[in-house]
């Protein structure tokens, strides 16, 4: 069942009339129930336009977005509704941090949705749990956090809502290798925990190709491509005309093949490459 | 909602009055404005506002631009208008009731007040039209320069360093404002509905993010100046050099002529 439908999505930026460009243009893309998608683009193609389109915090200039089959715009006065349907996790998410406590902060969400006492409590314990937020963090204030732990409070603060649907605008941005893993481990355990679709932006093609099962190519505001993880790293030549790339990971395998070895080149992560390179050892070794 | 916000409001295109120096811009403007209230009858106030309009049309930017501006102001202007109207000494009178009167010179009075401040609005708009904020400090920096000499050397540098820095981080921070409030409104914040007290409430989110990133990028361009030794304006030289040209001198003559006749008007009508 689709879960989102994106229909013929123009947006134009009126404010500046020097330049009279459609940020986003003729978008149309479905999203299924449980897919998590995944958004990459050269910078400025409209990634992060088109994702706010998705929640209601941008109104398509022309184009529908449907979430279950609904317009979202159906009742513009009720559009607060969709964002807790919808979650978007912006860039930088510890900016957006303001409460007191780590506890009252992650409840922000959900108090917005109308919740409170017992349910609250409980909504807010829960995602805790999910994204690893430990008890001894809920009185602390969110600025004596790290960098790391900042972002996570912050991604659980949206995760509070329990969003069917969950978009991340590069999450992993600004983290160490540590903590990018953890938050793409935030994510996953979200996903597993709810069952939600999970749509991501981001420039890192290897995050890309270990999480996400289709991915969506943005260029110039246009939709290049959308496809799954195979058939869009197998296009390297386009990918590199739109200023894009393939995995690190896949580039060494396709100079392999280059250099005249004979080798699967549809790999795209490290995983998968130790298998491909354990079975070539194998087939030289029995040969 | 925030794009309205229109600060250091230059309007790019070319013009005499882009071109003249600004600190003589910032100059004619004062001695402007004194003569704009120094005017005491409706020949030298009119005379005064010809010139003006003049001026705006000059400036090549346009009108409409002038009456946004004047849009902005314009509860102040009905209010010290109205409030004028009472304040009349003499004149027929026009309408008596209770304590209240409105006469001839009631109204006169409000008449000019009025005029007056709008004047003062189109000519201040003309200055910040025509001058990028970035020359408008280096000017203020120029013009205080005198203080200098009275023990207050590094003060006039701060100033203008100050307002260089308030300048160039306002867009930031309305991008940045921006950012909270989109931010605020996925996790369900209502920035639209309600009461005056829930507004406010429903500001706070916004507010303290903005005041933390504020204060997080005033260490980080503070360390960035030490970086490079900033020490003030001690030894300080300029990209930009000031000189006075040729029209700057001529519309320095032209608004001598104005102000002129204005104080003219004055004591022959």
């Amino acid at each position: 069942m689709a879960i989102l439908e994106v229909k013929n999505l123009t947006h134009t930026y009126s404010e500046n009339s020097a330049f009279i460009n459609d940020a986003v243009s003729d978008v149309s893309f479905t999203v299924e129930k449980g897919e998590i998608i995944g958004i990459i683009g050269h910078t400025g193609s409209g990634k992060s336009t088109l994702v706010q389109h998705l929640n209601g915090l941008l109104k398509p200039t022309v184009g529908t977005v449907l979430f279950e089959d609904t317009d979202i715009w159906e009742k513009p006065k009720e559009i607060r509704k969709i964002r807790s349907k919808v979650g978007l996790v912006f860039q930088y998410p510890e900016y957006q941090l303001f409460e007191e406590t780590v506890f009252k902060d992650i409840c922000f969400g959900p108090k917005n949705m109308g919740l409170s006492g017992d349910e609250l409590k409980e909504r807010v314990l829960e995602i805790c749990k999910i994204v690893g937020v430990r008890e001894e963090y809920f009185q602390k204030s969110p600025f004596d956090l790290s960098g790391g732990e900042k972002r996570r409070v912050a991604i659980a603060g949206v995760m509070a809502m329990r969003p069917e649907v969950i978009v991340f605008d590069e999450p992993t941005a600004g983290l160490d290798p540590s903590g990018r893993e953890n938050v793409m481990q935030i994510i996953k355990d979200y996903r597993e925990a709810t069952g939600a679709t999970v749509i991501i932006i981001s420039h890192s093609m290897e995050d890309m190709a270990s999480l996400v099962d289709k991915i969506l190519v943005m260029n110039k505001g246009r939709l290049y491509m959308f496809d799954t993880v195979e058939n869009v790293f197998s296009k390297k030549e386009e990918l590199e005309s739109i200023g894009l790339n393939v995995p690190i990971v896949t580039r060494v395998f396709l100079e392999l093949k280059r250099k005249g070895i004979d080798i699967d080149t549809n790999v795209f992560t490290v995983q998968r490459a130790i298998e491909v390179l354990n079975s070539l050892k194998e087939g030289n070794g029995n040969a | 909602m925030l794009k309205d916000i229109t600060f250091g409001q230059y309007y790019d295109c070319k013009s005499l009055l882009h071109r003249l120096d600004a600190r003589i811009k910032i100059i004619l403007m004062i001695i402007f404005i004194v003569f704009i209230f120094i005017s005491k009858n409706i020949f030298s106030l009119l005379f005064a506002a010809m010139s003006v309009f003049a001026i705006t049309i000059i400036s090549r930017v346009p009108f409409k631009l002038y009456l946004k501006n004047m849009k902005a102001i314009l509860p102040v202007l009905i209010f010290t208008a109205v409030i004028n109207i009472f304040y009349g000494d003499g004149g027929k009178v026009l309408v008596h009731f209770w304590v209240i009167e409105i006469t001839t010179a009631g109204l006169y009075r409000s008449f000019f007040m009025a005029l007056r401040i709008l004047l003062l609005i189109f000519i201040s708009s003309a200055l910040t039209y025509t001058t990028t904020p970035n020359d408008l400090t280096d000017a203020i920096e120029s013009l205080l320069s005198p203080l200098k000499f009275i023990g207050l050397k590094s003060a006039v540098h701060t100033l203008a360093m100050m307002m260089t820095i308030a300048l160039r981080f306002i867009p930031t921070l309305i991008e940045e404002a921006e950012k909270i409030m989109n931010a605020q409104k996925a996790r369900g914040a209502d920035l639209e509905s309600g009461g005056l007290l829930d507004r406010i409430k429903a500001l706070i989110p916004i507010l303290i993010p903005l005041l933390m990133s504020a204060v997080r990028r005033a260490y980080e361009l503070a360390e960035a100046m030490e970086c490079r030794c900033y020490n003030g304006g001690e030894g300080k030289t300029r990209m930009k050099q000031m000189h006075l040209k040729k029209a700057d001198l001529f519309s320095f003559i032209v608004v001598a002529l104005m102000c002129g006749s204005i104080v003219a008007l004055n004591i022959l009508l």
